[in-house]
């Protein structure tokens, strides 16, 4: 009776125990090295300022196809509410204003069916100051043309006055002409300022909705908000679950508050909460429902 | 068995490490995430050195660009804007992209770091 052949088993075996020596050795105690990788997998806070860096791009070039292309890196599924989140928690912890403004200026600019809106850069100065600066044309303070701008090339022939005998054509060397930057457009008008009351919402609610010249929520629209002693700023957009134009503020009832668009717009002054009555007779602080619409 | 398995076995065994490690390292390797920007291709880093240039431009703040650029950790900013240039000069990059970088690297590397 021929013997067993045990080594055929045992070199199995022995090939199975290195293939597995092997993956936890490549998978667990050493796995290779993250090299040439691409933005999207970077970590959250880096994420976070490739966004920033991007939006400080654009802020200076207008150039909204390469910031787009930029954001694609990402791989966020949408970038504007990124963008959104990302200025309001760069707010709440206290960063750079302009920078948080930059960031949401490029949300702004995505969600404006992509047509290009610079972010202002200057430095933001009080809320009166605002509203002056944004009567003003933008072309002294806007950033230079991006240099990769998509350019016209307008080769103009450019007539010689004639010679008495000869008439001479100059056929010049073509000059790029620079895509003009978009001016911000008009100032938002209010068009709308409603009671509200609904026993649901918190008391002294001010909504505020943003729409564009064609009825479209705008979201990353800067809101100023100032009463006597105090002020704040803050973004339509963060609230997307409600609508892209939305934002809100809790007024302090009995304290007169004005609302304006830190883009330009009508200032609402003169806003309280105010007074309304339950259906069980009990009296509480409604809230206000304010529109703003480009003209 | 004969030493001749022994040896069969052994060598086996050395196969199946090997098949391991190339397929944990090569074939399947981990999924990373959460990576740092020191991981990045050098396309992206060259780009996002090209971002901080067009933002140096406007905003003439080479503390902030060197910040900007402090995600790619050790290296100094000015050396980080250096390899962007680099890239950018033998990778086709506009003339106008390489000078806004090459402004970047000439600034940096005439701050301080001071304030």
């Amino acid at each position: 009776m021929r013997r067993f052949p045990w080594w055929i088993p045992v070199t199995l075996l022995a090939l199975l125990t290195g293939l597995g020596l092997g993956l936890v050795y490549s998978w667990v105690i050493s796995p290779a090295r993250a090299t040439d990788t691409e933005p999207a997998i970077l970590r959250a806070d880096f994420k976070e300022q490739y966004r920033s860096a991007i939006a400080a791009a654009y802020a200076a070039t207008g150039n909204l196809p390469r910031a787009q292309a930029r954001l694609a890196y990402l791989g966020d599924v949408d970038p504007v509410p990124a963008l959104n989140a990302q200025a309001q928690r760069m707010l709440a912890s206290g960063e750079s204003f302009q920078q948080a403004e930059q960031v949401a200026g490029l949300a702004l600019a995505l969600s404006n069916n992509g047509t290009p809106i610079p972010t202002e850069t200057a430095a933001i100065g009080p809320v009166t100051e605002i509203a002056s600066n944004e009567t003003t044309t933008p072309t002294s303070t806007l950033p230079p043309p991006p240099p990769d701008v998509p350019i016209v090339l307008t080769g103009t022939a450019e007539t010689v006055e004639p010679e008495p005998t000869q008439a001479v054509v100059i056929q010049v060397t073509p000059r790029p002409t620079r895509t003009p930057v978009p001016a911000f457009g008009a100032p938002f008008k209010s068009t709308g300022q409603d009671t509200v009351c609904d026993p649901n919402l918190p008391d002294g609610l001010l909504q505020i909705i943003v729409y564009n010249s064609r009825r479209k929520q705008m979201a990353g629209i800067e809101i100023v908000v100032t009463w006597d002693g105090g002020g704040e700023r803050f973004f339509t957009g963060f609230k997307p679950e409600i609508s892209d134009g939305y934002a809100d503020f809790i007024m302090t009832p009995n304290i007169a508050y004005s609302v304006q668009l830190a883009r330009g717009s009508d200032i609402v002054s003169g806003l309280t909460a105010p007074a309304c009555q339950a259906s069980n007779g009990e009296s509480y602080f409604g809230g206000i429902k304010l529109t703003f619409q480009q003209p | 068995m004969k030493p001749i398995h022994w040896i069969f076995v052994f060598i086996a065994l050395l196969i199946g490490i090997g098949a391991g490690l190339a397929y944990g390292w090569v074939i399947d390797p981990v999924d990373f995430f959460d990576l740092t920007p020191d991981t990045l291709r050098a396309e992206y880093k060259a780009d996002y050195v090209l971002m901080t240039a067009e933002a140096y431009r406007l905003e003439q703040d080479p503390g902030l660009a060197a910040r900007r650029l402090a995600i790619f950790g050790a290296h100094s900013p000015s050396s980080i804007a250096a390899d962007g240039l680099a890239y950018a000069r033998s990778n086709g990059f506009a003339d106008s992209d390489i000078a806004l970088i090459q402004e970047l690297v000439t600034a940096l590397q005439a701050w301080s770091g001071l304030p």
